[in-house]
């Protein structure tokens, strides 16, 4: 059975447990986990709350490996779903080894979910606790903890606070709370050096550097939009400068995921703004759900969450390309109509290229790591950077008319002169040599190409002085040719090599989007 | 001094007046759950037992009891499933109780009487519960298996915008059963984005009834809003339209509208301006927020 082949959730069940019951392809329950294969695609968030907590119960059977520990933490880390959060608390359980990094996670689930507790079943796929039977999230969470005995010690006086009369859990869990609480002060003493409390074992990293960084090329086609309404391409918004990309949607309806993770953005920009970073690195929050996420939603969403707007950081929808946007940054969505129906938290550091370099994914993310990794973005050398295959024309145009404003300066204006530069580069057979005034036109012509790409540089990156430069440039040089001052050859041909150069030089100087 | 003592007075008289809330809700629990007492008392005793159902495991489960029982009057369980449901109100306080009355719910959401069927599964609804939206598509997909009458069906999963209820939405949009469960269906596709073209139709088509056009007019609003601002006007302008649309399509654009091309819109402007002294009240305030808006 494949992918594909999968249509119903009787048929998923049995695929699973094929995939359970083969030690050779067991490993493949992992990569089902991964919210944007097709297998949840137009389902409802409760079918992919029954199949994704059926994956984490199945490999709650047997060890789970390091792969597999990302997802696990995920639910932990900002599930709501108590189905969901009971499956990973006691997947977690078959880890080999308990870590002290785990008990903040552990803790967190049990604050998040305590007053959304239920019964759950484990027993068959799909099946709803209907009687007292079964466990329930909290449950499995003190489980989870005591598992992690001396690993947890951190937790002690959150789990004494819990034990109080009015505000702690409900009484019935007092005994598996204090059967935890035990576990975790009789356990062996554990070495502290080797157990970091925030390294995660197994490899799991909270963001992952991009070092092979593809091109943005694909995205070249797709226009934005703003919260004010103005559109802009991907090269506007992106190229030029270092960019802190989240995403999000306003019918988001899980507060620990897009709701946090656009407060976190607006303190984000406190933090660049208090280092001074402001113009170099830019924030942008797109919405994975552009028909519904109109500007005005967008507008007020950020607003209410303290999230700075203006040309350097906006609240974006995709007019179209939503497909390709997708596609580039490997989005973990899925969709139900033009509704998200499950996603992970996802943020990106875009280089000055717009080409990602790095991307902090699924567990919750500390805005103090983002600045930094910006930082170290920020602060690469653009030489060392390989040249984006889709943008070659970005040194050419400034440079050619820079060259084409030396060629008119320098033009001979007659015959004669024709005759006295050869003479000067020791040509012989001035007759071989055709009087050419054409010429002086098409050197008009590439200079006033010049002019019109830096204009549309400098609309792009919202840094018009070169355009100004090159625009007196060129007027200079009409002079010349027009009036014969000649003083003015020599400023033209200046003002347009700085203008051009202080154009190109878009990715050194981080100009506004 | 004499302040202090007021305050501590007051202190244990509060305290002791909550105790006895607190006693006379335990004794509403006891007089609830005991099946010698006349129903009567009964269903005006579980009036006053929330605050004591969370209290202890026995009373959660003498209630729970209650409302599972099947050979209990119906009276007497709607009135526990109504008690049970004030006190989840108190998030906090049910904290101990919530996992057991969510399993209690599922139990008997088929109910053989309709309105326990119906009250139990909306509450489940309402909290987005798997079990319960799962049953209500079964029935839409088998009216034999239907717990709930379509119409009912539709709106209770329309409190889940992410619930499977599309295509069967699509489906009885196509062939409605009764025109209810044609509106109910329309209501859950309010949510999608892409059936903004069905609503554009919809609010255009002056045979369709004022409230399925007002409904479309507040789903073109959500999804497109761009649109309604388009039609806003023209049945703004149209004298014979519904009064119900028009105050949505005024609303629309106080609100959402492009201020500069409606500020210079003089022939919108004096009809509105004649709505807000001779239209229905509903229109006359709508259309009076509008010349605020714009008449400046």
């Amino acid at each position: 059975m494949t992918i594909a082949e999968v249509q119903s959730e009787a048929r998923f069940a049995a695929w699973v447990g094929e995939l359970a019951a083969d030690p050779d392809r067991r490993g493949q329950l992992t990569g089902l986990l991964r919210e944007d294969l097709p297998l949840y695609d137009q389902r409802g968030t409760a079918t992919i709350v029954r199949m994704r907590g059926w994956i984490l119960v199945t490999l709650a059977r047997s060890e789970i490996s390091d792969a597999a520990l990302v997802f696990v933490l995920e639910e932990l880390d900002t599930g709501f779903d108590p189905y969901l959060v009971a499956a990973a608390a006691r997947a977690l359980r078959s880890y080999p080894r308990p870590a002290a990094a785990f008990a903040p996670l552990v803790l967190r689930a049990l604050t998040n979910i305590r007053y959304r507790d239920e019964l759950v079943s484990f027993e068959t796929y799909g099946e709803y606790a209907v009687g007292p039977t079964g466990t329930t999230p909290v449950r499995e969470l003190l489980a989870t903890l005591a598992w992690l005995g001396p690993h947890a010690r951190e937790t002690l006086p959150e789990l004494e606070s819990l034990r109080m009369e009015g505000g702690g859990l409900a009484r019935k869990y007092r005994a598996e709370l204090d059967r935890a609480s035990a576990a975790i002060r009789n356990g062996n003493p554990i070495d502290e050096s080797g157990d970091s409390c925030c390294a995660l074992p197994g490899g799991v990293q909270l963001s992952w550097p991009f070092r092979a960084r593809s091109s943005s090329a694909a995205l070249d086609e797709v226009v934005f939009e703003d919260q004010d309404g103005t559109p802009a391409n991907f090269n506007e918004l992106f190229q030029g400068h270092v960019s802190i990309v989240a995403f999000f949607y306003t019918r988001c309806d899980n507060p620990l995921k897009c709701s946090l993770t656009i407060a976190k953005l607006a303190r984000i920009q406190q933090m660049l703004e208090a280092r001074g970073l402001t113009a170099q690195v830019s924030t942008a929050a797109i919405t994975y759900d552009p028909a519904y996420d109109v500007p005005e939603r967008l507008r007020v969403y950020g607003r209410d969450r303290g999230v700075r707007m203006d040309g350097h950081h906006r609240m974006l929808r995709t007019r179209d390309g939503l497909e390709a946007v997708r596609r580039h940054f490997q989005l973990g969505v899925n969709f139900i109509e033009s509704l998200v129906n499950r996603h992970r938290v996802e943020v990106y550091v875009l280089d000055r290229q717009g080409r990602i370099a790095a991307s902090f994914q699924r567990l919750r993310w500390d805005e103090e790591e983002v600045v930094d990794r910006s930082v170290e973005v920020l602060q690469e050398k653009e030489e060392v950077e390989p040249a984006v295959p889709a943008r070659p024309a970005g040194m050419m145009f400034p440079m050619l008319g820079t060259l084409a404003g030396l060629a008119m300066a320098f033009f001979p204006k007659c015959p004669i002169c024709w005759a006295a530069y050869l003479s000067v580069f020791g040509i012989a057979g001035l007759n071989q040599v055709a009087y050419s005034p054409w010429l002086k036109a098409a050197l008009l012509a590439l200079v006033m190409v010049n002019v019109v790409s830096v204009w549309f540089r400098g609309r792009a990156t919202r840094r018009m002085t070169g355009f100004y430069l090159v625009s007196l440039g060129a007027l200079a040089m009409v002079s010349t040719m027009q009036f014969g001052w000649k003083g003015t050859a020599f400023a033209g041909v200046a003002l347009t090599m700085a203008g051009s150069l202080l154009s190109a030089r878009r990715a050194a100087v981080a100009p506004a989007i | 001094m004499a302040t202090k003592r007021k305050r501590a007075a007051s202190g244990r008289k509060s305290a002791t007046s909550a105790t006895k809330v607190h006693r006379s809700a335990r004794a509403a629990v006891s007089v609830a759950t005991n099946p010698k007492r006349t129903t009567k008392e009964r269903v005006a005793a579980s009036a006053d037992a929330p605050l004591a159902i969370c209290e202890d495991d026995k009373s959660l489960q003498a209630m729970l009891e209650v409302l599972r029982n099947r050979n209990e009057p119906v009276k007497v369980r709607l009135a526990a499933l109504q008690s049970i449901q004030a006190a989840s109100f108190s998030v906090v306080a049910f904290e101990s109780c919530r996992a057991d009355y969510i399993a209690t719910l599922r139990s008997i959401a088929d109910d053989p009487d309709p309105e326990i069927r119906q009250r139990v599964l909306g509450i489940l609804a309402r909290e987005k519960d798997g079990f319960a939206q799962k049953k209500l598509l079964e029935g839409l997909e088998n009216p034999e298996k239907a717990l709930v009458p379509p119409e009912k069906a539709l709106q209770l999963l329309g409190y889940d915008l992410k619930a499977e209820a599309y295509a069967a939405a699509r489906e009885i949009v196509s062939k409605p059963p009764n025109e209810d469960a044609r509106r109910e269906a329309l209501r859950i596709l309010s949510a999608d984005a892409t059936a903004a073209p069905v609503f554009e139709k919809l609010l255009q088509d002056k045979d369709e009834t004022a409230e399925i056009r007002q409904l479309s007019a507040s789903a073109l609003q959500a999804l497109k809003p761009e649109k309604l601002q388009t039609y806003a006007r023209k049945i703004l302008m149209d004298a014979s339209d519904f009064d119900e649309i028009k105050a949505t399509s005024l609303t629309a654009l106080t609100q959402f509208g492009d201020e500069e091309a409606v500020s210079k819109d003089e022939e919108l402007k004096k009809q509105v301006d004649e709505m807000s002294t001779k239209a229905s009240p509903k229109v006359k305030q709508s259309a009076r927020r509008f010349m605020t808006k714009y008449s400046r």
